[in-house]
């Protein structure tokens, strides 16, 4: 029964696909022709939302994290795991720290889930939940905004400082105000990228961490600026940074006044009125490759340094919008489903799927070719 | 003349040695009387003060180097035996026909396992004080690589390619995997608390890996503890097993068809008030038992009886034909015989609530269990010829190799390892604290809650005047011949008094030790017990840079505030090197409510990372925890103007300390660390 419930969604959704293709294109199904003005940039359709009716503990969801065949989302009220077309949620009950699950994220080497909340940090090891809180261990704080694994080390972003555990020796480090370049102990997301850990910190724009030398800098707003960009591409357009990720060797910076690309050498910002971005308010951001995806209070943005693909909710009629940005044109697309909510809180995406966190409920998309 | 003054001087020698005997003779009755605390124990200096010496020409003389047999492994064409020396740091190759030792390879530092390749040409070593694993030649018999490990390499599983080594971790609790191609360590999967053994499943599909302590549970509650299940092809942790009411789960071994995995385990019952022994209301030994096929069952059964223990069960391995196990009880010397198909019957037909009822049951191994084989003191490892037809034992405190038949279920042979021939003092006090023979019906041993002469991670209700009352977590036995007073109160005077008339009062409701008996046991706990190097967090004496910021806390006289600190709440002064402990009796705020009033005496710090939980009651799972939850009142020690990363270098520095010899040795450099000026 499982197995043809099965199918049947599946052939649903192949269905729905090709409806949504021809519904947005208005003409007949031509690959290569879908989206030309995407260019390479992947446009996602046949969005699907989960919400508590459909098995969620809550509505209200922080993060989502892709890992192989099961999808996990952190909510207001538990970390809920989508495996087999089926949800299941995990409380407190089960051992997590706390019921706000603001972060997730995956070790390649061991499969460990690694889970902050507002209560403390988690690891989730085949089915033994293992808290850490500033209590019973080195961690700086108890509210993890962002985890990250890298290799061996986890690092969170914390509203004590940033921390590093050495899974290894079972060190714990704390970066704040007193050892490391930060206005304030209060940090807000953390990458890995080119031996380097990269910390949002909120009014200290990104500190810069080298595995290597173990030597700290940081990025700020070098015009000091708190309203506005006063000298464009001068440094991170803003000092409150609220995420960073860094992949093909390009750091992305989300800050709530506009989003920073650093390429090493230059930096470029990008507002919401001189490019595609369609909110400056900016929660997160995640890259792979080339493209970097934006979870704005506006909707979802898709970037590749050229090509602006955003997603919207129209909330009159729940249809949803793609706007397609290259340079100063836009082309403006309906479309039959829609992201659950524009206030996308969290971003993940593998292959030919994207998941999104938002404050009303869980989304799919799918890629459309 | 000459004379008279040689005679005069004769007499008056015998007139001072006779004037003399008499209150020598009384204070040395006093001074007995006082560290034994009963007033018969013979008056022989001997005894005390040349048996407990630890260095030095005497220790060299009275003591004797033995080789401890522990794990072994058997050749594949089953000519060669291949046997850990424990202590000898050994790895000893016997043939089976001659029964004879043809070498001994030296190898690391106390070393745990060996496991042979299926080629029979090359073998690898775990050195468990080394932090590494030897790779060695076996036909130029030479060691030919050093592999990184994490710390305590104990048991060691090849892949079923043989390109991987499973390595586990005892001390960190980890199974590191090492690519034997690149030589190098490839991850490390978090295990059980304190794992030490490992085996393929029979599919090589999943490595199975055992751990003796319990998980980090709730305050007050039972222990749990957890077998691993790594998935071969991920190399991944698939699944985390846990045994209710179990530890110590010291080995493991699949049936050849897979149908069950079994290990060794211990069911304590340390938070009933211990005001009975018998009907194992102390401690169970027995078998765990997973079914794979089954949803992954667990069971859980005895192999103890309604009079007669078997305590502290150690290894199993089971026949080819998958129809007998053999397991050894390391604390009563016997091998243990099971009817697996007497086990299969039983588990079909019982439901799962006569399942559970059964793993209390003292009576129902005699459904199963079919033979009881007595060995040499201390049995150990096991391995099977690879046709199954002979079992070797290590007797490890024999220094020998017991060959049963398995058919005939009968001791054939020994095979002696030619270890020192005499039994020390200290051996064969060594001997009594493995032993269960001194509890009632042989139901534990001194060994069964210090492990490896150390401490089980548990709390015990070990009941006084009130029950419920006064919960005492256990304490190690490593290095502390030193460092009296004994007992979280303080209330023995000596290792004497501790072991001599309160054991038998308290802990075995039997006799007790005979004066010579208690003289080897002190000895042996005075002079045998060492604390293994703390490679984990201080390897060579160069402390990192948070230990020692953390090491300038410990040392602090001032607050961050610059308030000086009263010198009774300093850390160093109630635990000052080398053993970190001043022997004094202190309140630092940590009196509950069921507890007497009392002062705890100030425990030694040394390798204290490895003996959570922490405080009198076990209360504080973490050492963090001592001053983020315990110390409201800022008693023990000033905590509370800390900032965070000050607190985690202090615990940094904490977990650095290593064995109180190190500091012995340095002892300059700390006593310019206590009194800077």
């Amino acid at each position: 029964m499982n197995n043809l419930s099965r199918i049947f969604h599946k052939a649903i959704k192949v269905l729905s696909a090709i409806l949504l293709t021809i519904y947005l294109t208005g003409s007949s199904f031509v690959e290569k022709d879908i989206f030309p003005e995407a260019g390479s940039m992947p446009v996602y359709g046949n969005w699907e939302t989960f919400t508590r009716k459909d098995g969620l503990p809550a509505d209200k969801a922080y993060c989502v994290r892709m890992d192989g065949d099961r999808v996990l989302v952190g909510t207001s009220a538990g970390l809920a795991v989508y495996e087999n077309d089926e949800w299941r949620t995990y409380t407190v009950e089960d051992g997590l720290a706390h019921p706000g699950v603001l972060s997730i994220d995956v070790s390649e080497l061991t499969g460990d889930v690694w889970i902050g909340t507002l209560g403390g940090l988690n690891r989730w090891s085949a089915g033994r939940f293992e808290t850490f809180t500033q209590f019973n261990s080195g961690l700086a704080n108890d509210v993890i905004y962002s985890v990250i694994c890298d290799g061996k080390d986890v690092w969170v972003a914390t509203g004590g400082g940033a921390g590093h555990y050495n899974t290894y020796t079972r060190e714990w480090g704390i970066y704040t105000e007193r050892n490391a370049p930060m206005h304030e102990p209060w940090t807000y997301g953390v990458c890995a990228g080119d031996k380097k850990i990269f910390i949002a910190a909120w009014g200290g724009g990104v500190i810069e961490y080298n595995t290597e030398t173990e030597h700290f800098r940081d990025y700020i707003d070098p015009d000091g600026e708190m309203e506005i960009d006063l000298f464009a591409d001068d440094g991170v357009v803003h000092d409150i940074t609220t995420g960073v990720s860094h992949a093909d060797g390009i750091l992305w910076v989300a800050t709530y006044f506009g989003l920073s690309r650093y390429d090493g050498a230059h930096w470029k910002g990008y507002f919401d009125h001189d490019s595609g971005l369609i909110s400056n308010f900016i929660n997160f951001l995640k890259a792979d490759g080339p493209v970097v995806y934006l979870c704005t209070d506006l909707g979802l943005c898709g970037f590749n340094g050229e090509t602006w693909v955003t997603y919207q909710r129209n909330e009159n009629d729940k249809k949803g919008k793609i706007l397609i940005t290259n340079g100063s044109e836009t082309k403006k697309l309906v479309a039959s489903t829609s992201i659950s909510h524009n206030f996308v809180i969290g971003v993940d995406f593998q292959g030919d799927e994207i998941w999104l966190a938002t404050s009303k409920g869980v989304c799919r998309g799918e890629r459309v070719k | 003349m000459r004379k008279y003054i040689k005679f005069l001087f004769i007499v008056v020698v015998l007139a001072v040695f006779g004037l003399l005997r008499i209150p020598v003779h009384k204070w040395s009755r006093q001074h007995v009387n006082y560290i034994t605390a009963v007033d018969d124990h013979p008056l022989n200096c001997l005894s005390c003060h040349m048996y407990t010496q630890k260095d030095g020409v005497i220790a060299k003389l009275i003591n004797a180097d033995y080789l401890s047999p522990f794990n072994m492994a058997v050749s594949p064409d089953g000519s060669k035996l291949y046997v850990i020396a424990q202590e000898g740091n050994t790895l000893l190759v016997v043939g089976t026909e001659t029964d004879k030792v043809i070498e001994s390879i030296a190898v690391g530092e106390r070393p745990h396992s060996v496991v042979i390749k299926s080629d029979g040409n090359s073998a690898f070593v775990s050195n468990q004080w080394a932090d590494n694993v030897y790779e060695i030649n076996l036909t130029s018999l030479k060691i030919v690589d050093t592999l990184k490990t994490g710390s305590g390499p104990a048991e060691l599983v090849l892949s079923a390619d043989e390109k991987f080594l499973y390595v586990v971790d005892s001390y960190s609790s980890e199974v590191s995997i090492i690519d034997l191609q690149t030589r190098t360590e490839l991850k490390r999967l978090m295990a059980g608390n304190n794992p030490v053994a490992a085996t393929l499943s029979p599919d090589r599909n999943q490595v199975y890996v055992t751990s003796r302590r319990t998980l980090a549970m709730p305050y007050g509650t039972p222990p749990m503890t957890e077998l691993t299940v790594i998935d071969a092809a991920t190399q991944r942790v698939k699944e985390r097993k846990i045994f209710e009411n179990a530890y110590i789960m010291e080995n493991v071994a699949f049936t050849p068809s897979g149908d069950m995995a079994i290990a060794t385990l211990i069911r304590p019952k340390n938070l009933i008030p211990a005001i009975q022994v018998e009907r194992g209301w102390m401690m169970t030994h027995g078998i765990g038992i997973i079914e794979p096929g089954n949803d992954g069952r667990i069971i859980q059964l005895l192999l103890d009886e309604p009079n007669a223990y078997y305590s502290d069960p150690f290894d199993i391995v089971i026949t080819p034909d998958g129809e007998k196990a053999f397991v050894t009880h390391s604390g009563v010397d016997f091998v243990t015989v099971i009817d697996l198909h007497a086990i299969r019957t039983l588990l079909a037909e019982s439901t799962a609530e006569e399942l559970d009822y059964y793993s209390n049951h003292l009576g129902i191994s005699s459904r199963y269990v079919i033979k009881r084989i007595p060995t040499g003191a201390n049995p150990k490892g096991l391995v099977l010829s690879p046709d199954g037809k002979y079992l070797y034992v290590a007797e490890r405190l024999e220094d020998r190799i017991a060959v049963i038949s398995t058919e005939e279920m009968e001791t054939i042979k020994t095979i002696d390892l030619k270890g020192p021939s005499r039994i020390t003092v200290a051996r064969k006090g060594r001997r009594l604290l493995n032993n269960a023979g001194f509890t009632f019906q042989n139901q534990y041993a001194c060994y069964t809650c210090h492990p490896d002469s150390h401490e089980d991670g548990l709390v015990y209700n070990m009941a006084g005047k009130d029950m419920g009352r006064n919960l005492a977590n256990v304490q190690t036995l490593r290095d502390i011949g030193d460092i009296p007073p004994y007992k979280w109160n303080g209330k023995n005077s000596s290792i004497y008094k501790q072991d001599g008339m309160r054991f038998s009062t308290i802990l075995t409701r039997t006799e007790s030790f005979d004066f010579d008996e208690l003289d080897a046991l002190v000895a042996y706990i005075v002079t045998g017990i060492k604390n293994p190097p703390n490679l984990r967090y201080n390897p060579n004496g160069e402390l990192t840079a948070a230990q020692k910021r953390g090491k300038t806390i410990f040392y602090r006289t001032h607050t961050n505030c610059g308030k000086e600190i009263p010198v009774e709440n300093r850390c160093f002064t109630c635990h000052p090197p080398p053993f970190f402990t001043n022997m004094e009796m202190a309140d630092v705020g940590t009196l509950s409510e069921t507890d007497d009033p009392m002062l705890f005496d100030a425990p030694q710090l040394n390798n204290v990372y490895e003996s959570a939980p922490y405080l009198h009651d076990g209360r504080s799972a973490t050492l963090e925890e001592l001053w983020t939850t315990f110390n409201d009142e800022d008693k023990h020690g000033v905590g509370n103007d800390m900032m965070k990363d000050q607190l985690n270098d202090l615990v940094e520095y904490l977990k650095s300390l290593r064995d109180a010899k190190y500091y012995k040795d340095n002892i300059e450099t700390y006593k310019a660390d206590i009194n800077p000026e």
